[in-house]
């Protein structure tokens, strides 16, 4: 058997697939039940200081090639927050909490608090593109990410991850202001709109959402084999992976781990486990004996 | 999405109607679609008439069940599924025990053999209880209206259970930790279709979510046996924010 585990910013984990922010995990007992299912590690939902009930339904659509979402960025609260990450801590491997925020402060708030309740990492959503004022608005302003990230560093222990979007006309100039960061996550939803005919309208009710899934697979290997090949740094790469095939192309352009959201809903829970299986029989039969000989590898 | 023409408007009690619609797609008893009214909302809605001409039957609420009450025969209307798992089937007598809306998810299971356990908070908004033959009938009312006073659990106190193979039961969720709570050590073998909040209907906002499992997807019905195991249901759920409440 080839060895598929792999090491992010310090953190073992058994194999590269963990579950990406924003889907099924909310309540600790579903980030559990997908921690059994074979994922190496869950990051939360996307959490902040104060509770959100986010857009009315229709939050989300299914479209083809994947889901377009505008969920509103909907949490109880850091404080609120605590009991689901101790539920999901039960299954003995790490959480990763992501946390967003308008201010260095708002997340130095909302970090501390993920630290206390036992992440093994934060991953920073700098790129959620919609909620006004935050998300994007952050993620595309360079020096507001560096104050960030430089604020928390200075006071967190815990791994940063920053994660990047796509959706800024300049990813580099945002990664060399976020480079005090640990990791950098890529990518988040690529900006997109989808309009009903009969209703003669948007179909989200926010009109504007974010496209997740296989549509966007290839603006991700994109972001991950540029950002690796000018910044070296460790990368986790998620956007589209339904199969192994995708997961060892998103390794070959420079990820270490990897995160499946939508993969979840168009494949199961299975899906960590099913993907696990193909790549370690693909390193077998190429001839790799661990996930780091693969990383980057396709990167000239 | 999909779209339909309604054929047809049935008032059923004076805050609830069943919508008729054509769809040509196969259902089963217990799914559900997400109905979408542009502009108002999308909620998730039971389909109480699974034959060829499809149905749901809707209680006035909030702003978007209230606007789907107001629908008329040849208004179009938006949904997306069907969604969801079924009930298991059974050769013996079943029982059907409905709480409020909660019997309309109930309604394509009923037959000439089943006896029903109808309840609501008054007399006028019994759903469905003329269903049932007079002699298979048992009503309940919160406020002693009509039938035995009380909650539903209080009409199965009144049936001998051993009569059924299987219940089936649809209601608030409470009314169904209580009848859970009545039978966990009786022989009789039920089947629960729950409700909770569902925002997404696919399996993806863990809004409706219960020991791990997605009620839009792996439920909305789940065994007896499930649910006697069951570390949330009757006690916890997670709110529209993510916020862990009490039931
Ligand atoms: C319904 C939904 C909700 C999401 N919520 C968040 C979130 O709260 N925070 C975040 O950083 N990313 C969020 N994302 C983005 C995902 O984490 C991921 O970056 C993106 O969906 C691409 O991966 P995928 O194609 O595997 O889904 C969300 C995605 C979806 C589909
Ligand atoms: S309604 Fe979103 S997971 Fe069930």
């Amino acid at each position: 058997m080839a060895n598929i585990d792999t090491i992010i910013t310090g953190i073992r984990l058994a194999n590269p697939l963990m579950l990406a922010s924003g889907i099924l995990d909310e309540n600790g007992y579903t980030m559990k039940k997908i921690l059994e299912a074979g994922a190496s590690a869950v990051v939360t939902k996307s959490i902040g200081r104060v509770e959100r009930t986010g857009y009315r339904p229709p939050i989300i659509a299914e479209i083809p090639g994947g889901l377009l979402n505008a969920v509103g960025l909907a949490n109880p609260g850091i404080d609120n927050f605590d009991h689901e990450v101790e539920i999901a801590l039960q299954a003995g491997k790490p959480i990763i909490g992501s946390i967003f925020g308008g201010t260095p402060d708002d997340f130095l708030y909302v970090g501390k608090k993920m630290e206390q309740y036992g992440a093994s990492a934060l991953e920073l959503n700098l790129s959620c593109p919609h909620v006004l004022g935050v998300g994007s608005e952050v993620g595309s302003d360079p020096e507001l990410v560096e104050e960030i990230i430089g604020e928390l560093k200075k006071k967190i222990k815990i791994p940063l991850w920053a994660k990047l979007s796509p959706n800024v006309t300049d990813i580099l100039k945002i990664a060399e202001a976020a480079q005090k960061a640990d990791a950098f996550v890529l990518i988040n939803t690529v900006r997109g709109m989808a309009i009903d005919i009969y209703a003669r309208r948007p179909v989200l009710s926010n009109a504007y959402g974010g496209l997740s899934g296989r549509a966007i697979k290839n603006v991700g290997i994109r972001y991950v084999y540029q950002i690796r090949k000018e910044t070296g740094k460790p990368i986790i790469g998620v956007g589209g992976i339904e199969t192994h095939e995708d997961a060892i192309e998103y390794i070959m352009a420079g990820a270490t781990a990897l995160e499946i959201g939508t993969g979840v809903y168009s494949r199961g829970k299975g899906i960590f486990s099913e993907i696990n299986k193909g790549l370690s029989s693909f390193m077998e039969s190429e001839g790799f004996s661990s996930i780091n000989d693969m990383v980057g590898v396709a990167v000239q | 999405m999909i779209h339909s023409i309604i054929e047809r408007v049935d008032m059923e009690t004076p805050t609830t109607v069943s919508i008729l619609f054509p769809w040509d797609q196969d259902v089963l008893p217990g799914q559900f679609v997400m109905l979408w009214i542009p502009g108002v909302g999308e909620i998730p809605i039971s389909l109480s008439h699974t034959g060829r001409i499809k149905g749901i039957t809707v209680k006035k609420f909030g702003p978007t069940s209230t606007a789907i009450t107001e629908l008329k025969a040849g208004d179009r209307i938006f949904f997306r599924g069907p969604y969801g798992n079924t009930f298991r089937k059974t050769e013996g007598k079943t029982l059907i025990v409905g709480g409020g809306s909660g019997m309309a998810g109930l309604l394509p299971l009923i037959t000439q053999e089943s006896h029903g356990v109808v309840s609501a908070r008054t007399k006028e908004e019994l759903l469905f209880a003329d269903r049932f033959s007079q002699e298979k009938l048992t009503i309940v009312t919160d406020d002693g209206s009509m039938g035995t006073k009380g909650f539903a659990v209080e009409g199965l106190k009144t049936l001998d259970l051993d009569e059924f193979s299987l219940m089936y039961i649809c209601g608030p969720e409470l009314m169904l930790k209580s009848i859970l709570d009545y039978i966990a050590d009786k022989e009789i073998d039920a089947d629960f279709s729950l409700e909770r909040h569902m925002k997404c209907g696919i399996g993806v906002c863990d809004s409706c979510s219960m020991d791990g499992l997605q009620l839009c997807t792996q439920g909305p019905v789940f065994p007896k046996s499930a649910l006697l195991k069951s570390d949330e249901f009757g006690k916890e759920r997670i709110s529209i924010s993510g916020k862990r409440v009490r039931l």
